[in-house]
């Protein structure tokens, strides 16, 4: 069976060798180039070559098509990001400084025309071409209710959300969520065949349970109709949401869910059961100091946890740059040793 | 009567609706509570009942820490224009986010729970430099450098936290300012704020409130 089999068999329940491994290694690729994050950045067929050769290093199940967070906002008129030497980039500046600029604030009517999107478009060529047929070309794209923390960060829209003017705050989410309608759109077309739905106001880790129901779901419902939840994966940026999988699910149709290391495993599985995918996430922020036999640990305790019943799949947050290779090894080691069906 | 308005003003923060709290201060400044009162007596109990239920509470969330903070600063600071002297303030933080970080928002929850706790906030603002931090802290005579950090590589990178240690102690400055840290990193790995050199941590915004305080006062003891 090929990687992207097993996925299916793993959200199916029918049998496999194995439960899928996913791994997001996105800032170790200028390192395995030997270039700079900026350097790197700029040309989709680098981050193709990155992503690539990491998988085949250590023989996890996906690719990555995302560059980094901020190419969101470059697709809505962001010109700076911040790069660093030891950690991905960052917007470095705001498209919206005032609430004047949302009503300014243009979403390209064909997104695959703007500047920004052609690297993107580059490096998802190369994965479909080299990979595509066996793996998971993964794409990100952020929620309505999210995006606009990257436009005109998140305290201020935290603000416009709970205390700002209503018909301003929804002149943005309309924006934002027939941006993401496009990004969709596009990101399917162009090869990606699974859509991490980034979407942490979809947690009441972020809002109350009344904002949730009222306000993020009502957007995210719009964000999703027009183009469907097929390889759609809920995703709330490592917060917890176990308390509103069962509301995702029933609402939303959304039956893959990237639980948040922080969140109780076993609950989550408990409601999602075999309806779709439990994804157990491991905490690499602790890989950063851990032992090689601490993150071998851990994955088991993962695995023991998920692979019971099948619709189980082992993957990572955003792997820190600072976690040593050898914890990714180890960390991939057991995941395919734990969780084997054989 | 006390009791009551607390109730309803704490409600009114927990439920996030700032207005309904404009209204409980208005309504008890109307029946006799002075500007003081409301501070001391309400807004800064309401701030710590609100870091007592987010540290009890798993479902307490990211929009209560955003506007306990956000109610309290704007109701000092208009109870301040009214207070018969000014109020004896507890101490100065120097604040900011690390170097090569934009992320404001834990460091306006901080910032507005200080100030209902009567602490002098200098706001560096986002992208602070190491030394900037401790320059400032020196010329202020800051008790505590306050650091958030959002990304991995700016919560224990060597141009965050972990050189303004280093600065700290080649200044023989450590046992007069004290280094707190917050942000997302620290919260999925709680022993990570020793790594980088620092005296504490704080879950959340609202928490780091009570922690700075605590500092401060140690520092002011000794």
């Amino acid at each position: 069976m090929t990687p992207r089999d097993i996925l299916a068999a793993a959200v199916n329940g029918t049998p496999a060798p194995r439960i899928p491994v996913f791994c997001s290694l996105l800032d170790q690729g200028p390192r395995e180039l030997g270039m700079s994050f900026r350097e790197y950045f700029a040309n989709g067929e680098h981050v193709a070559a990155g992503q690539l050769k990491l998988r085949a290093r250590y023989g996890y199940d996906n690719v990555w098509s995302l560059f980094y967070v901020g190419k969101e906002a470059e697709l809505l008129g962001c010109n700076e990001i911040l790069f660093a030497d030891d950690g991905p980039p960052n917007v470095g500046d705001f498209v919206i400084k005032s609430y004047d600029d949302i009503a300014k604030l243009e979403v390209p009517d064909d997104i695959t025309a703007h500047p920004a999107w052609q690297e993107t478009a580059r490096c998802l060529n190369i994965l479909r071409d080299e990979v595509g047929k066996t793996h998971s070309i993964c794409a990100y794209l952020t929620a309505s209710t999210t995006l606009p923390s990257i436009l005109m960060g998140m305290d201020k829209w935290l603000e416009l959300l709970l205390i700002g003017p209503a018909d301003v705050r929804d002149e943005l989410l309309r924006k934002c969520s027939d941006f993401y309608q496009k990004e969709v759109a596009a990101y399917r077309a162009a090869g990606a065949n699974v859509l991490v739905y980034s979407t942490p106001f979809g947690s009441t880790s972020f809002v109350g349970m009344k904002r949730f129901q009222s306000l993020i779901m009502p957007w995210m419902q719009r964000d999703l109709a027009p183009g469907g939840i097929r390889d759609i994966v809920y995703y709330c940026g490592m917060a917890p949401f176990n308390s509103v999988i069962a509301q995702v699910m029933d609402e939303l149709k959304i039956n893959v869910h990237y639980i948040s290391p922080l969140a109780d495993l076993a609950e989550a599985k408990g409601i999602i059961g075999s309806q779709g995918l439990t994804c157990g996430v491991i905490d690499d922020i602790k890989m950063i100091h851990w032992t090689t036999e601490q993150t071998r640990d851990e994955v088991r305790r993962l695995c023991d946890i998920g692979k019971v019943g099948q619709h189980f799949l082992f993957g990572t947050g955003v792997v820190p740059l600072s976690v040593p290779a050898a914890n990714i090894q180890a960390m991939l080691d057991a995941a395919f040793e734990f969780g084997s069906y054989s | 009567m006390l009791e009551r308005i607390v109730k309803a003003y704490n409600e009114a923060v927990f439920e996030t609706d700032k207005e309904a709290a404009f209204e409980v201060v208005e309504a008890a400044l109307a029946g006799g509570l002075t500007a003081e009162d409301i501070v001391f007596k309400v807004v800064i109990p309401a701030v710590e009942e609100m870091m007592s239920n987010i540290t009890k509470d798993p479902d307490a969330n990211l929009a209560q820490h955003f506007m306990t903070a956000q109610i309290a600063a704007e109701v000092t600071e208009k109870m301040l224009l009214s207070f018969k002297q000014p109020p004896e303030i507890i101490g100065k933080v120097v604040m900011g986010t690390a170097h090569g970080d934009l992320h404001s928002l834990g460091k306006r929850i901080v910032m507005g729970c200080l100030k209902a706790l009567m602490v002098d906030v200098v706001d560096l603002g986002v992208n602070v430099p190491a030394e900037r931090f401790v320059d400032v802290a020196q010329a202020e005579n800051a008790q505590v450098i306050a650091i958030s950090a959002m990304m991995v590589h700016t919560a224990t990178g060597e141009n965050g936290a972990s050189k303004v240690r280093r600065i700290l102690h080649e200044r023989g400055l450590e046992d007069r300012i004290k280094l707190v840290v917050g942000g997302a990193p620290y919260r999925f790995d709680d022993g990570l704020y020793q790594t980088v050199g620092a005296d504490a941590w704080a879950a959340d915004g609202v928490n780091a409130g009570r922690i700075i305080v605590d500092l401060i006062r140690g520092i002011k003891k000794s």
